[in-house]
């Protein structure tokens, strides 16, 4: 199944979800394919059923340096407003070809005049026309509970209250097709450890 | 021929092992044979396919390199109009650099990119060969705006590259540029080339001004595509060329490159396409093996038909070598020439066979009487020996040999022929066999007239009665084709153990006391050792004698004979004298006679006649002319050799025989007259003197005398000696002189003692005289000075005796 479809499904469902009491933390240990921790891999915690109510972050901003988007790897919730600040001398042309959200910023330096906003779940994927080896990507959440695996491959959920969730985990290595897993999982009122094995090999 | 080694000389030996050998040996001959054909029809081919095979490469290559220039040409072209291109070309270069560095080269495969103004300087570039680059590919430009793009592989670098340059134009627009960009070609470009078509492929870069050539690209091992740009021949050749680089023999095909930048080679291995496949190889290895292993057991098959057959046959050749003449040989019925062969041996085996029994026969029989020989008598007197004394012990069975010999045989032979004779001795064994009637007891002919008896358990006394009943046999006359014969016989016995202790001793004996039985015309005569000459000291005389000669003890005599009318020394008589080295001189009486019984007596003749040769030619040499007597014996006379023996000794001291005269004994002509007579002829002929000795003391027959080819009778001493004293003796020298005289003989008197008798014997008018009263036997030394002596003496007449007498 479609990551993004089902991101979508679930967003759908957000209404229906039960009120709940009380939370503890998730960690989850991600690795790719070999076991090794795995950096910068998204994971996102869904209610079994219904949908949790999200806000827009902010002040989220993907910058162009040394010819490189910096961070390959955002995070947003629905409705979240991204910056682009250009810091190098070459001029950069960003554009996104996502269903999630499609848009240009046309050949320019320094900061464009408006931020762009991501008002659609799913992955937007992003490229610089004139710099072929430029990518980053954006995964916007319709869900309050996510994270982003740090350098020793933790991702720490705090804040989910305990009840029955859907975990999922993505990866840039996973391509933007890739299939993402989704375990069922009930969370109790304890920090509760989960391990995820991603299909990605290992990078270089 | 000495085969060093064992292996070698089994080899020769071996006629299996030559065989397999002679087969494997022409099987490997037939193998190398069509393995050299094959590789030759393999390199014929090559030779005729490889310079195709190069110029199909060729075609690959050129295809390649087009199909690879088009490529990224068209890349090059393309991007040409690219819309990221096109949106950065008014902007900074460094956005342009960047441009070039990451879209250029990553959507075309470029290494490096750069982006020319219309005026042909460089706006920005991702690299820092391009800047450098631009003033060599100015005659691409041209070619560049007629085609769309132009190319050229050239060095950049160090390595080989195609540039491509094309204009930079949006759709329908003016150009607004030129897109320089250079491609790396590496090593798989070849790799894929020699995957097309086998063979090699290698790359030169050329200077085209200073023709200095860089080894580019090559699917060859780099030693050898390094040898290929420094060998010098390498140039635009369009045929097949063959070249040796590194001890391998290349063919090649040379072809210039976009005008002469670069040079592409196709190669091939010749050795590499001559080499035999290794599968055909490995074929032909496993053909070999199977023929060899095939052959190897074919050819000892082969070789074990043929030679088993011929070891049984050697060892049926071995067989009847050993002797076994019984066994049959056995492959008689194979039809081939082993099979001609083994019939062969067999007819030899019977034949053999047969020989074997006839040659038994003959051995151990008497053909002409059937009875037992000799040989067969003594081996029977053995076992009967064995068998007597393997007995109880105590007292052993005693055995008995008769052994007789029929008197006058030879007057038979002589007077009634030899048929008569054989039949006579026919008669005597079927007489004999007659006598001899027990069990075991055995008669043999041992040789000529001589028979024996063998009686087992013969007591000494039975022995003599069976002699006594022999003896009476013979007492009836023998009629033989009507012819009735007397005969005698002398019959010796001897009994073992009491005369003798072995069958040969036992038979020698037998013989011994025959002898004496004939001698003393006794029947039968039981042996005695006083009988014997062949006791001890007889056998120790006789090797005496032999070494006498062989150590010269033996000295030469000589007694004077001088002529009765004259006084004249005109002969000697040789005499044998022995000077013992222990005994002294041994007197003749001591020694001649055991001689004659012996037989010794011929050597002792030569001895004497090659002495007397000597001293005749000293003599002869001082001028004295003598004529020597040798004395000749019976057994002499007997010896059909004898004329030869002495026409030797003559030639041998050149000696002529009228300078002998020879002495025989009358009793040695008449012992075998008929014989005696057939050698004095011959002697006769030779030219030698023949004188009678000793006569008047013998049987003489006149009738043989008459026929005697004598010069001379010599009168038995035995009247000599006494006739001055005895009248008859003195008669009786009167008639022989005259009767000598009267057959036109010479008379010589021996025995002359004093002067009384050479006065006699001077008036009986007998021819010569020898004796002591002129000269005693002497030395040859001392014949010499006792003839001067003589001569003188002579000379006055009243102290020569025979002077004296003359007058």
């Amino acid at each position: 199944m479609n990551p993004l479809h089902l991101l979508r499904t679930s967003c759908l469902i957000l209404l229906a979800a039960p009120a709940v009491a009380r939370a503890a933390a998730l960690v989850v240990s991600v690795t790719d394919a070999t076991g090794k921790p795995l950096p910068d891999a998204v994971v996102l915690l869904e209610p079994a059923t219904g949908k949790a109510p999200v806000k827009p972050l902010p002040d989220v901003e993907i910058s162009q340096a040394k010819r490189q988007f910096q961070p390959r790897v955002t995070v947003v919730t629905v409705g979240t407003k991204v910056a682009f600040p250009n810091f190098d001398t070459v001029r950069h042309h960003v554009y996104s070809f996502s269903a999630a959200k499609t848009f240009e910023l046309k050949l320019y330096a320094g900061v464009p005049a408006a931020p762009i906003l991501f008002d659609k779940p799913g992955l937007v994927v992003l490229g610089c026309n004139i710099h072929d080896r430029m990518a980053a990507w954006v995964v916007v959440a319709d869900t309050p509970w996510f994270a982003r695996s740090g350098s020793d491959g933790m991702a720490r959920i705090d804040d989910a209250p305990a009840g029955a969730y859907k975990l999922s985990a993505w990866h840039p290595g996973l391509g933007a097709g890739g299939a993402a897993p989704v375990r069922a999982l009930q969370l109790g009122t304890v920090e509760q450890r989960e391990m995820l094995k991603l299909a990605v090999e290992a990078l270089p | 021929m000495t085969p060093a080694h064992p292996a070698l000389a089994w080899f020769h030996r071996s006629f299996g092992a030559r065989v397999v050998a002679l087969f494997l040996g022409l099987l490997a001959l037939v193998q190398i044979a069509s393995f050299s054909a094959i590789k030759h029809n393999l390199r014929e081919q090559a030779y005729r396919e490889l310079p195709e095979a190069l110029a199909v490469a060729e075609r690959v290559m050129l295809a390649r390199l087009d199909a690879q220039a088009e490529q990224q040409s068209q890349r090059v072209r393309v991007y040409g109009g690219d819309f990221a291109l096109l949106s950065v070309i008014h902007e900074d270069a460094e956005t342009v650099g960047s441009l070039l560095e990451d879209n250029a080269t990553g959507r075309t495969g470029a290494d490096e990119a750069g982006l020319l103004r219309l005026d042909r300087s460089v706006l920005a570039s991702s690299g820092k060969h391009i800047g450098p680059l631009v003033p060599r590919v100015q005659h691409l430009f041209d070619a560049a705006s007629r085609e769309g793009s132009a190319s050229e592989v050239t060095m950049l670098g160090g390595s080989l590259h195609r540039v491509v340059l094309a204009p930079v134009k949006p759709p329908n627009d003016k150009q607004l540029g030129w897109l320089l960009m250079s491609f790396r070609l590496d090593g798989r470009l070849v790799d894929d080339m020699r995957g097309l078509s086998k063979l090699h492929f290698t790359l030169l870069a050329q200077d085209p001004a200073g023709g200095r050539r860089q080894l580019a690209l090559s699917s060859l091992e780099p030693a050898l595509a390094q040898a290929f740009a420094n060998d010098a021949k390498v140039g635009d050749r369009m045929e097949m060329t063959s070249v040796h680089l590194l001890g391998e023999e290349l063919g090649m095909r040379v072809r210039q490159l976009d005008g002469g930048t670069v040079l592409g080679v196709v190669s091939a291995s010749i050795d590499e396409a001559t080499q035999v496949p290794r599968q055909l190889q490995l074929g032909l290895l496993l053909i070999t093996l199977a023929a060899f292993g095939v052959f190897a057991v074919g050819s000892l098959y082969t070789a074990s038909r043929v030679t088993r057959p011929l070891r049984t046959l050697a060892r049926a050749a071995e067989r009847l070598g050993s002797g076994d003449y019984a066994t049959p040989v056995r492959g008689v019925d194979r039809r081939d020439e082993i099979g001609e062969l083994a019939q062969s041996f067999e007819s030899m085996r019977i034949s053999v066979a047969e020989k074997q029994a006839q040659i038994l026969r003959l051995a151990y029989w008497d053909a002409l009487t059937g009875l037992p020989n000799r040989a067969q008598f003594r081996d029977a007197v053995a076992s009967a020996i064995a068998g007597a004394g393997a007995g109880t012990g105590e007292s052993p069975t005693p055995v008995a040999v008769l052994m007789l010999d029929l008197d006058r045989f030879k007057h038979v032979n002589d007077v009634l022929g030899y048929a008569i004779g054989d039949r006579l001795l026919q008669g005597v064994a079927e007489r004999l066999s007659r006598e001899v009637m027990r069990e075991g007891d055995l008669v043999a002919r041992l040789s000529g007239d001589e028979f024996a008896i063998l009686l087992r358990t013969g007591e000494p006394t039975l022995a003599a009665s069976v002699a006594q009943r022999v003896s009476r046999a013979f007492e009836q006359p023998l009629a033989v084709d009507g012819h009735k014969v007397d005969l005698g016989a002398g019959i010796g016995i001897a009994c073992w153990p009491q005369d003798a202790g072995d069958a040969d001793a036992l038979i020698n004996r037998a013989e011994v006391a025959m002898y004496a039985a004939k001698q003393r015309h006794q029947g039968a005569l039981r042996y005695d050792p006083s009988l014997d000459a062949g006791s001890a000291l007889t056998l120790s005389l006789l090797s005496d004698l032999r070494r006498a000669i062989e150590q010269g003890e033996l000295r030469l005599h000589l007694q004077p004979k001088l002529a009765l009318a004259t006084g004249a020394v005109v002969g000697a008589e040789a005499l044998v004298r022995w000077q013992h080295p222990s005994r002294g001189m041994v007197p003749p009486g001591q020694f001649i006679p055991f001689a004659e019984q012996t037989g010794f007596i011929r050597q002792l003749t030569i001895w004497v006649f090659e002495a007397a040769a000597q001293a005749w030619r000293e003599l002869h040499a001082d001028g004295t002319k003598l004529v020597l007597s040798v004395n000749l014996s019976v057994r002499d006379l007997m010896d059909q050799d004898l004329p030869l023996k002495l026409e030797l000794l003559l030639v041998k001291h050149r000696v002529p025989a009228e300078a002998f005269c020879l002495e025989i004994t009358e009793s040695a002509i008449m012992d075998d007259p008929a014989r005696a007579l057939g050698t004095l002829n011959r002697l006769a002929a030779m030219g030698f003197k023949l004188s009678v000795d000793d006569f008047g003391s013998g049987q003489s027959s006149y009738s043989y005398l008459k026929q005697l080819p004598v010069d001379e009778l010599k009168i038995d001493m035995s009247f000599i000696r006494n006739m001055d004293r005895d009248a008859v003796d003195a008669k009786i020298v009167r008639s022989i002189v005259e009767l000598a005289h009267n057959l036109e003989l010479s008379v010589v008197a021996e025995g002359v003692e004093n002067a009384r008798i050479w006065e006699l014997l001077h008036e009986l008018r007998c021819d010569q005289a020898q004796g002591y009263h002129m000269g005693k036997p002497m030395p040859v030394a001392e014949f010499r000075p006792w003839s001067a002596r003589w001569v003188e003496q002579r000379a006055l007449p009243a102290r020569s005796p025979g002077a004296t007498l003359l007058h």
